[in-house]
């Protein structure tokens, strides 16, 4: 079986994370004599090269279906990579000192793809049971009012979906089927956290989040809003002078 | 380059979800499209001949761009070099679109950048650092730095 070496090569000297490096004695493939080997961890892939600053590798040990075991040896802080299959072979390196090998052994014993592929579900699971719950922001106000506040929580919207990497986010806004509260004149419009049975929740239709992430993020996006809110109270009164709305105060 | 040849051999034995016949090309210069059985099996893809056991060859699936080529094609390419840019051509184009998904996903510095992304995104959500109760959120491998871990290379007076 071929392998594109010219690849392997050029992964083992990017600058990619190197997981662990230094010397370690291996046993000859050839000689059965131990000899120093520069090697160098890269995620499932041990190379080894007879000095760090070699451009050439040696070679490079695929680690996936070995387990890392403590082996009996002539030489002090041996361990070996053994794939227990039959016509599989063992590979013995012998480190310099009882931490080298034990840090090398821990090392090696995590460094298999379903290794990190399990870590990666189980976080991924965990960071979407952190954003969890739907909430809907609705917004309620005067008839001029409501074409000007769909805009900005739309605007707020696709900054939240940005910020979290949260697909198919959608915002629902206008007074459908929602009593609207008593109104303020003067372009004042409540914004309502509202949660909203009637949506399909089978399509994230918002994001709710705890208070004090909704704090931050209100006054991040605040500073867009604010800008909007003066441009469109200028356009309404004519190039008069816009009055800063404040935003609004959740206490 | 020596490299343990029987057990990536039996590696590309393993059950894989993604193992299908599709049109392949080699990088080199008159290369021209076979039929491969391509599998990927976790960040290397092999390809064999149809019908046989051992691969012809397996392609280690870091540092690569994969692109959707025209028609329901991809490609694979390393080091921006012309010379090296693998061509698949599969049935459907939903077909290549999956594989492209899974070929980018399988590898393992996508991975370990994903790991980090949500190991960072909790513990700012909930003040905690999720790898600790693994007892693992010291080791190299998953830390951050800048998104790239820094180690002295070429230390020759090791």
């Amino acid at each position: 079986m071929k392998i594109d070496e010219k690849i392997v090569s050029y992964f083992e000297s990017c600058d990619s994370p190197v997981d662990k490096e230094g010397y370690l004695y291996k046993k000859g493939e050839i000689k059965t004599s131990y000899q120093k080997r520069w090697c160098v961890l890269k995620g499932n892939l041990l190379f080894y090269k007879e000095r760090p600053s070699d451009r050439d590798l040696i070679g490079v040990i695929v680690l996936e279906g070995c387990t890392v075991q403590l082996c009996e040896s002539e030489e002090q802080f041996a361990f070996s990579l053994v794939w227990s299959d039959p016509g599989l072979r063992t590979y013995k390196f012998a480190a310099e000192d009882e931490t080298s090998q034990e840090s090398w052994i821990k090392a090696l014993l995590s460094a298999n793809h379903n290794y990190l592929a399990l870590l990666v579900t189980d976080m991924e699971n965990k960071y979407k049971g952190e954003i969890k719950t739907l909430c809907v922001f609705i917004c309620v106000g005067e008839k001029e009012d409501a074409l000007f506040w769909r805009a900005a929580v739309r605007c707020i919207a696709s900054l939240f979906a940005a910020a979290y990497q949260i697909p198919s986010l959608a915002v629902v806004t206008g007074t459908t089927g929602i009593r609207s509260p008593k109104l303020r004149h003067k372009g004042n419009a409540n914004v309502l956290p509202i949660s909203a049975p009637a949506l399909p929740v089978g399509e994230r239709s918002g994001i709710c989040l705890g208070k004090e992430e909704f704090s931050k993020l209100h006054e991040d996006f605040g500073k867009e809003v604010k800008e909007l809110i003066a441009e469109w109270s200028k356009q309404r009164r004519g190039g008069a002078a816009a009055q800063e709305e404040n935003l609004i105060d959740f206490g | 380059m020596r490299f343990n040849e029987k057990e990536l051999v039996s590696l590309s034995r393993q059950p894989s979800e993604m193992a299908a016949e599709m049109g392949m090309r080699g990088p080199k210069k008159g290369d021209v499209l076979k039929k491969r059985l391509v599998k990927l099996v976790v960040n290397f893809l092999f390809y064999f001949r149809t019908d046989e056991e051992e691969p012809i060859g397996a392609l280690l699936l870091e540092q690569c761009r994969v692109q959707k080529e025209d028609n329901q094609s991809f490609s694979i390419a390393y080091m921006d070099e012309a010379e090296r840019k693998y061509l698949f051509e599969c049935g459907s184009e939903e077909q290549c679109q999956k594989w492209i998904d899974s070929i980018v996903k399988a590898s393992y510095e996508f991975m370990r950048k994903n790991l980090i992304y949500y190991r960072t995104e909790i513990h700012r959500l909930t003040g905690k650092d999720p790898l600790e109760q693994y007892g693992i959120s010291e080791e190299t491998r998953f830390q951050v730095t800048n998104g790239m871990q820094f180690m002295p290379r070429d230390t020759s007076s090791l």
